[in-house]
């Protein structure tokens, strides 16, 4: 059942040549299990047959029915056999790949890692490639029995009684025809059915998130209209999609069964035997092996769906898979010191869209010195964050850390020198003195402490934790409140001692007492490196020494702050915006007395 | 077997008469076919006895049979055609009817992406289990066992071979369901530890990449793929043995049958037409059973899906206390409230007695994990408390509809949610049956009129298209226009500039005052500074009202709130410090 729709499976499997032979032997044993099936029911029929001799012999008798044992179970052994060793391929292929996407992953630009989005990748990593487990692992023994089951079957009845072949061969190639005609993909069809589902999905997505607005507005009547119609649309494209299978499908359901080639079989042996064409046990053995052809079909029938899946989820393997690599350097450069400088940058995320993101940037951030961009949002501001520990390449322009070309570093020495600080704080599952230490792998026990103390973390790991350093953070650290799982990443930066720091302030703090201790925490790691912060809040960076704003991509002016307030342009006019959100309240009707 | 059964009824919803009348259909063709084999004892027996006269009549009453057969099988797969997709839209509204309508706790406490797998592929899973799988289960399970009969009848002692091994496959296949029970659980829990290091590999790679840990031998991620891999084959290999227990059972069982046969034929115990016929009927016997045996795995994931389908479907909505009246007047209050959250054991509110007068501002402060949050989403009962009364106006909250007692209260979350629609619909969510100018209105009062028409097609921009386009102050307004649309007596506020930057928090304050004017207001504020004009704050601190009182009198007194207002002014006036360019 080798058919062209397979490439994509076969181009993954090709991947790893223990996985390739694996599934060659599983081949194998499936096709001398389908032979061995045939060659024991064809002894079942010798034995019976030795039963019309005149004198039939008790000895004879017990060799066939011998031989039938040891042919039936060669047949379930190694077709068990086969099943095994597939699955235990598939299990390793599963491995391989995965390990193979974690490589691609961290050799293509951070940034197109960070835009696929974790939820994507994690779909493909997991589910795809466990899809594949249908074809490599369940469809694979039944691939082989198919193959040599019919073969040996024809062949056996072909030299036993070539008569009765040619009624079997009235049904076989008609139920060959009808089952590769189901098990077409209809592309076309398929690709609607599944932008159907992907529709359902989005709008369950929909649904069960917006959840709690849906409630307290509209008792859900909007929104369970939303999800009825992508429901609707849903039934009516696979209404429409069975509609055009339906015929191949009812066929295949009438005649990829014994039955009919039997009803053959015995509606030719009939006449045959009334002219003694052929004897009784050769009919015999016709309406034991007869509809083993058909047989070894059935099971696929049931698995081309899963088969048609695995198909699906390879594609997306592959895509993946091809996702170029980001450049490395041939002679890589080692940075000296820290200062960074965006030079004549240019930057879009697509070349088809419009203006550029970035155009022309110049920022000098000498080392050692703190650099503040702000601006409105869309401005372009994360972007030169991102530009710095290269999550993508400029299109224009340069970037340098420490005096070298980013594009002339490798990318893990990068970032080494750059500690990346975001709003959203990244913790792995593990102790809270692993998380730390990730910074810095081999940190001893008085480093990790020691960056925790500089990060305002020591305190409330040792008295609040009920194990300390040791006390599990839970997944994605769930179990730390929003404050402390930033001061553990800021510990981790501190650790790692990279000398230039990329910090997104956070816009909101989850309680007063730890806003606090994090500004602490940033003080300290700030101190003596070079910094780049996007500020969200002016009052922050009223002391550092250069300010640049950002808007629609472009610099638009940059200095100190009393220089900028001065100029009465762009930061004048934020600055003031930011003066009167600070001073708004809520305020109650004081006519009602509590 | 019953609670599968049960579970494919539930699941069929209203297609179960449909469904019921498909399995009977399916036994009845099982029966056909076990007939059309049973034909081949008189029709076997009449030819070694040369009666070819007789023998045609066996072959044609064969054939009729064989198209009886195929009719019914092919009725019995029209239900796929006109009902697999039926069924799965039922199942899917009544999914999210149920999920519109049950407490909102137990909603939070089911993950999203578990749901989305329930209404998702469980759905089509389980779909074609009704469909498929069901009826090739009768028909795998049926025909044996009337072969089992037929050959029990034409031979008694060969008929009990056949019945010994069946009774010898029961505890085999019990104990290949418990094994592979067993595994499944093992490999979810395995798939759900390698998802979530995926995950976390994937938002953590440029840490991983700094210090060498990311790549094909990234030790975080190896050690949970070689974990999965084990978890698999270990669940595969255990359930492998109990299945080549049964496939070697099913083929000895025929051989001991021709073996027995041949035996009584050679003793003249039996004639040799009859053995030919119980042969031919012994490999059918044969056949089916084993591909039973393959069929286990589809079989078991249909049935997975089937059972959370179930336990979702079995959510019940909160109960609502009889005596409820509409409220028509707002103000709040809270009498010995008791709140623990299902699956924790320490009360996150404790005797909280509150009260918010109607047309007033009450904020609610206090460290994270305090239980502000908790109180406003008991106000709108997102669950029951254990203990004490929520009163709206007067009345017992518990006694009204959720549905009737969220047309009194608006919310404003710190997260927006905007569906993939128009901003007009999204906005007319407020008040489905406003009128376009009222909306308009609301847009303006929210602050977002202005830059909604500066949109190119205005208020028909599907926010799916401009998505990221949208600024979260831009969302924030959007949501909030909602709420004045809405026009609710009773409006609460979960820190709902706190995620702004200071470009957009100036326009979103100012719809918030739009919003909040002369309604029953309960605001979660973090930054103290916000709410020095209320009427009445709430220090709230391990699940009580530590302090209250207004700004001025809380800050006089030695306590909670006034450490906090001290710390919040000590961070506001902290700034990153300017560094000495190094030489």
């Amino acid at each position: 059942m080798s058919n062209s729709g397979m490439k994509p499976v076969s181009d993954l499997v090709a991947l790893s040549p223990g996985v390739r032979g694996q599934l060659t032997r599983a081949l194998a044993l499936g096709a001398l299990g389908g032979a061995a099936g045939v060659a024991g029911y064809v002894c079942v029929a010798m034995a019976v047959g030795e039963l019309f001799a005149a004198q039939p012999s008790a000895s004879a008798l017990a060799w066939w029915i011998s031989f039938a044992l040891v042919g039936l179970v060669v047949s379930f052994g190694s077709r068990w056999l086969a099943e095994q060793v597939a699955h235990h391929a598939s299990f390793e292929l599963e491995v391989v790949l995965r390990r193979r996407l974690a490589d691609a992953l961290a050799k293509m630009p951070l940034g197109v890692v960070q835009r696929l989005g974790s939820g994507r990748i994690k779909k493909v990593m997991q589910d795809d490639v466990a899809a594949l487990h249908n074809v490599v692992a369940d469809a694979m023994p039944f691939f082989g029995a198919v193959a040599a089951q019919p073969i040996a079957a024809l062949i056996a009845l072909g030299v036993v009684q070539w008569k009765l072949l040619l009624a079997v061969l009235l049904v076989v190639p008609v139920a060959m025809i009808s089952f590769s005609l189901m098990a077409r993909d209809y592309a076309a069809q398929r690709a609607k059915y599944n932008d159907a589902n992907e529709n359902v999905n989005a709008a369950v997505v929909e649904f069960v998130q917006g959840m709690p607005v849906v409630r307290t507005f509209d008792d859900g009547r909007t929104s369970f209209r939303r999800f009825t119609d992508a429901v609707e649309a849903f039934t009516a494209a696979i209404g429409a999609w069975t509609a055009t299978s339906r015929t191949a499908s009812v066929f295949n359901k009438l005649v990829i069964v014994p039955l009919p080639t039997l009803l053959v079989i015995a509606a030719a042996g009939v006449p045959m035997l009334a002219t003694e064409w052929i004897t009784a046990p050769e009919l015999l053995l016709g309406l034991l092996i007869g509809a083993m052809p058909i047989e070894a079909i059935s099971p696929l029938m049931h698995l081309t769906n899963y088969v048609n899946d695995s198909k699906a989820g390879a594609v997306r393997i592959n895509e993946l898979l091809a996702i170029p690599p980001l450049p490395e350097p041939s002679s890589p450069k080692a940075p000296q010191g820290s200062a960074v400088s965006l030079t004549g940058v240019t930057f879009s995320y697509s070349t088809d869209r419009g203006a550029p993101v970035l155009s022309e940037v110049d920022i000098e951030i000498p080392a050692g010195s703190v650099c503040a961009l702000v601006g409105p949002s869309g401005s372009g501001k994360s972007t030169v964050a991102r530009l710095i520990p290269r999550f993508y390449d400029v299109e224009a322009g340069s970037v340098s850390v420490g005096g070298v070309d980013v594009r002339e570093m490798r990318s893990d020495v990068l970032l080494q020198h750059v500690a990346l600080v975001f709003q959203d704080p990244f913790l792995v599952e593990g102790t809270v003195a692993e998380n730390i230490r990730l910074g810095k792998p081999g940190a001893t026990d008085e480093e990790v402490r020691a960056a925790a103390r500089a990060a305002a973390a020591h305190d409330f790991i040792v008295t609040e934790l009920q194990d300390g350093y040791d006390s599990q953070v839970g997944e994605r650290g769930g179990r730390l409140s929003g404050g402390q799982r930033q001061r553990v990443t800021i510990a981790r930066a501190i650790l790692s001692d990279a000398q230039v720091v990329v910090l997104d302030e956070a816009t909101a703090f989850t309680d007063p007492e730890s806003e606090a201790a994090i500004q602490d925490a940033i003080a300290r790691l700030t101190k003596g490196r070079t910094v780049l912060v996007i500020a969200h809040r002016l009052s922050t960076v009223v002391d550092v020494d250069q300010i640049v704003v950002l808007d629609g991509g472009k610099v638009v002016e940059r200095g100190k702050h009393a220089e900028l307030v001065a100029a009465n342009g762009r930061y004048a006019a934020l600055w003031a915006r930011h003066e009167q959100a600070s001073s708004w309240g809520l305020t109650g009707s004081k006519e009602v007395k509590l | 077997m019953k609670r599968i059964r049960r579970l494919m009824m539930l699941a069929a919803g209203p297609y179960a008469p449909q469904f019921r009348a498909t399995l009977r259909i399916s036994v009845i063709a099982s029966l056909v076919q076990a007939a059309a084999y049973a034909v081949f004892i008189p029709l076997l027996a009449a030819l070694s006895a040369g009666r070819f006269g007789e023998a045609w009549s066996w072959v044609g009453a064969l054939a009729a049979l064989v198209v009886i057969e195929g009719a019914l099988r092919v009725r019995e797969g029209a239900f796929t055609y006109d009902y697999w997709h039926l069924v799965t839209g039922a199942t899917r509204t009544r999914l999210g009817d149920r999920l519109r309508s049950m407490p909102q706790q137990e909603l939070n406490r089911r993950a999203a992406g578990d749901l989305t797998t329930v209404v998702g592929s469980n759905v089509t899973s389980a779909a074609t289990g009704i469909s498929s799988f069901s009826t090739l289960f009768v028909q795998l399970v049926t025909v044996p066992a009337l072969l089992g009969v037929v050959v029990l009848v034409v031979d008694w002692r060969l008929g009990l071979v056949l019945v010994a091994a069946t009774i010898a496959a029961i505890p085999l296949v019990r104990k290949l369901r418990a094994l592979s029970n067993a595994g499944f659980r093992r490999v979810d829990e395995a798939n759900a530890g390698a998802a979530s290091r995926i995950v976390e590999y994937v938002q953590g790679l440029p840490v991983f990449k700094a210090t060498g840990q990311a790549g094909a031998d990234s030790e975080r991620l190896v050690s949970v793929f070689t974990h999965q891999q084990e978890a698999n084959a270990v669940s595969n290999r255990s359930a492998s043995v109990p299945v080549a227990a049964l496939q070697f059972l099913v083929q000895v069982a025929v051989v001991a049958l021709v073996t027995l046969g041949a035996s009584f034929v050679l003793d003249a115990r039996l004639s040799l037409p009859l053995l030919l016929a119980v042969v031919v009927t012994a490999a059918r016997f044969a056949e089916p059973l084993g591909a039973a045996v393959t069929m286990t795995k589809l079989f078991e994931m249909s049935e997975a899906a089937l059972s959370r389908i179930g336990s979702v479907l079995a959510v019940e909505p909160l109960p609502v206390r009889p005596g409820g009246t509409a409220p028509t007047s707002f103000d709040i209050t809270f009498d010995k409230v008791g709140f623990t959250y299902d699956g924790r054991t320490s009360p996150v509110l404790h005797e909280v007695d509150l009260v918010v007068p109607q047309r007033s501002l009450t904020a609610l402060v206090g460290p994270s994990g305090s239980g502000k949050t908790t109180v406003t989403k008991l106000i709108t009962r997102f669950a029951d408390p254990q203990s004490g009364v929520i009163r709206l106006g007067g009345v017992d909250v518990g006694s009204l509809e959720p549905a009737e007692l969220l047309r009194h209260i608006a919310v404003v979350f710190q997260d927006v949610y905007l569906f993939d629609d128009t901003i007009l619909a999204n906005i007319a969510m407020g008040r489905p049956d406003a009128t376009e100018e009222e909306i308009i209105a609301a847009a303006r009062a929210a602050n977002v009129h202005a830059f909604i028409s500066r949109l190119p097609q205005g208020y028909r921009t599907r926010v799916g298209e401009i998505g990221s386009a949208l600024s979260g102050g831009e969302r924030q307004r959007i949501s909030i226009a909602r709420a004045i649309l809405k026009d609710a007596p009773v409006v609460l506020l979960d820190e709902p500039t706190a995620a702004l930057d200071t470009e957009s928090e100036v326009v979103v304050q100012q719809a918030i005052d739009n919003l909040v004017r002369g309604k029953t207001v309960v605001v979660i504020a973090h930054r103290l500074s916000t709410v020095v004009g209320a009427d009445q704050i709430l220090v709230i601190d391990g699940g009580t009202v530590a302090q209250r009182g207004t700004h001025e009198e809380l800050i006089t007194r030695p306590g909670r709130y006034a450490d906090m207002w001290s710390a919040q002014l000590r961070a506001r006036d902290w700034q990153l410090p300017a560094q000495p360019a190094s030489p």
